[in-house]
Parts: structure tokens; C-alpha cells; sequence
């Protein structure tokens, strides 16, 4: 073989390695940049998703805070015009209670009225035997109204006339004292309390009562009768 | 000569695959540089994505702060005059009212 020969030949093998090399090279480069790109979508993606969904439950966290906030205070708001609205009620009762102390003072207006609602009394227990509590300011008042009352509750139930038996020991509470409603001492702004002879049965009729009962039961019915309607408050 | 000759040429052949080598460790350095660039441009961009986020997020807060200014003040409004408005009625209503009561009160039917 000729030197030539050989030379060229080495020199051909040493282009051949170095074409292999970059070929594997060109191959790395081309992986690299392929990887990269994977790499870093696959990292941004990740990542985003996890902010993504941070920021998403620190905005949820806010809009319930916020609804927890606005709900709380809507609620107080409620329950301020709730109160406003008992308050206005109050007074009224208030009202009413401070005019049933002037009910008692008309002599002539309160005897009819203590005897109607002996009778009423009567006619609601319908018992032959039955037990009378006043206020020991009306007990002469009651004592001069019993036989009246027992005749017409005869009259009215065609019964026999009841006995009545007026408790000389423990009388109803007094009027309050400086027309003062709001105070917590018992007190009975007129009326009487009849109970069957075993106790067992009990009839408040007192004026006091009577205003609790009416004021629950009958206002909104009541306020039909009135110029203008109630409703138009508890619409609200 | 003849020795000569052939060693010489295992020489430039030695020599060509140390560059060969050097050429693909080049490669292979510069893919592990481009990988760790991938990461911290990521980390860059996903650097960037938070700080959006968190200034959409800030400004999402002190819109809605407003927002809740604004609700709590129409409220208190509202409940004001709801009040007012019922206190207004309530006495305007209130004689008619008492005077009723204590008429049914009064009232006994047998």
C-alpha cells in the first residue's frame, strides 16, 4: 500500500469519527431543546395550577367571609327592626295598661263591667260550688254584686244558682302603685280570679288578662275595626 | 519507516476521538445547562404568574371592601328608615290602637 493510500485513508476514518460525533451531538442538542421545553411547560404547568388554585380558595375564603359578614349584619339589621317594631308594641300595651288603672275609677262603668265578668266567669266554669279572689280594694264592690251575679248566671245557663264562697284571706295584688306598669311588683289593675272549689280550675279574669289575652290573640283582628291597619308594620 | 508511518496515523486517530468525545460531552454539558435554564425560566414565568395573580387578587380585596362599604351603609340606611318608618306609623296608630284594646278589654259578652 501506498503512502498516499494510507494517509487518505486516515484521513477518512477521521472525518468519519468526527461526523459520528456530530451527529450524537447534533442528536444531544436536539433532545436537549425537546426536554427543555418539555421540562418547563411540564414545571409551569404544575405550578400554575397549584397558584391557580391558591388564589382560588383565598378568593373563595374572601366571598364567604364577605357573605358570613354581610349575613351577620343583615341579621343584626333584622333584629333591630324587630326590636323597633316590640318596642312599638310595648307601648302600646304600656298605654293601654295605664289607661286600665282609670277603668277602676269610674265606680258606675267598673261595677257593671266587675259583674259581667263574674258572670262571664261563672258561665265559662259552670261549677255549682266556686271560689272568688278580688282585690281587697273591691271586695265591698264584690260582695254587692255576688247575688246579682249568681241570678243572672241562673238566668243565662239555666243552672241552679252556684255557691260562691269570696276569699277573705288571700286577695288579688293592688293597683300599682303611682300608675307605675313597668314596675315588677304584682299588682291587679282590676277584675277577679274564680277557681272551682278543688282548685283544680282556674279563671283569670282580670282586666290585666284580659289585656294579655286580647293583645295576643285579637289585635291583628282588632285592628280591622281601627282606621288604619297593623299590618302595615309587621309588613315591614 | 514502515513503523513510523503507522504511528502516526494511530496518533491522528487517537486524537480525533478525543475531539469526537469532547464534542458530545460538549453536547451533553450543554443539554444538563439548557435543563436547569428550562427550571429557572419556569420558575421566572411562574415567578411572574404569582405576582399576577396576587395583584389581581390585592385589587379583587380592596374592590370588595369597597363593595362591603357600600352594602353596610345601604343596610344601616335602609334600617334606619324601615325604623323610622315603623315608629312614624306606630304613632300615628297608637291612639286608635289603645283606645281599641281597652274597648275589647271593657267588653264582655255573656
Amino acid at each position: 500500500m501506498k503512502d498516499a493510500d494510507v494517509s487518505r485513508q486516515i484521513q477518512q476514518m477521521i472525518r468519519f469519527i468526527r461526523q459520528e460525533a456530530e451527529e450524537k451531538a447534533n442528536e444531544i442538542s436536539v433532545a436537549a431543546e425537546e426536554e427543555f421545553n418539555i421540562e418547563k411547560l411540564q414545571l409551569l404547568e404544575a405550578e400554575k395550577r397549584k397558584i391557580r388554585q391558591e388564589y382560588e380558595r383565598k378568593a373563595k375564603q374572601i366571598d364567604v367571609r364577605r357573605k358570613i359578614e354581610y349575613s351577620t349584619q343583615l341579621n343584626a339589621a333584622r333584629i333591630k327592626v324587630l326590636q323597633a317594631q316590640d318596642d312599638a308594641m310595648g307601648s302600646m300595651k304600656d298605654a293601654a295598661k295605664k289607661g286600665l288603672l282609670r277603668v277602676s275609677n269610674d265606680k258606675k262603668v267598673y261595677k257593671k263591667l266587675l259583674k259581667d265578668m263574674i258572670v262571664q266567669g261563672l258561665l265559662r266554669l259552670r261549677e255549682p260550688s266556686v271560689l272568688l279572689r278580688c282585690r281587697e280594694s273591691d271586695r265591698k264592690l264584690v260582695e254587692s254584686l255576688i247575688e246579682e251575679a249568681k241570678k243572672e248566671y241562673s238566668e243565662k245557663a239555666s243552672m241552679q244558682s252556684p255557691k260562691i264562697s269570696l276569699d277573705d284571706r288571700v286577695y288579688l295584688p293592688p293597683p300599682p302603685k303611682n300608675g307605675a306598669v313597668d314596675s315588677h311588683e304584682p299588682y291587679c289593675s282590676g277584675g277577679v280570679v274564680l277557681a272551682s272549689e278543688d282548685g283544680k280550675i282556674v279563671l283569670e279574669n282580670t282586666l290585666d288578662a284580659r289585656l294579655d289575652v286580647i293583645f295576643r290573640q285579637k289585635l291583628p283582628e282588632a285592628c280591622k275595626e281601627a282606621p288604619v291597619r297593623l299590618n302595615n308594620i309587621t309588613a315591614i | 519507516m514502515a513503523s513510523n508511518r503507522g504511528q502516526g496515523g494511530i496518533q491522528q486517530l487517537l486524537a480525533a476521538e478525543q475531539e469526537a468525545q469532547r464534542i458530545v460531552n460538549a453536547a451533553k454539558n450543554e443539554k444538563l445547562a439548557r435543563l436547569k435554564q428550562a427550571k429557572e425560566e419556569a420558575e421566572k414565568e411562574i415567578a411572574e404568574y404569582r405576582a399576577q395573580l396576587e395583584y389581581e387578587f390585592q385589587k379583587k380585596v380592596s374592590q370588595s371592601s369597597g363593595d362591603s362599604g357600600a352594602n353596610v351603609k345601604r343596610l344601616e340606611q335602609e334600617t334606619e328608615e324601615k325604623i323610622h318608618h315603623l315608629k312614624t306609623e306606630a304613632e300615628r296608630i297608637s291612639g286608635d290602637v289603645v283606645s281599641m284594646l281597652l274597648k275589647h278589654v271593657t267588653s264582655v259578652k255573656n
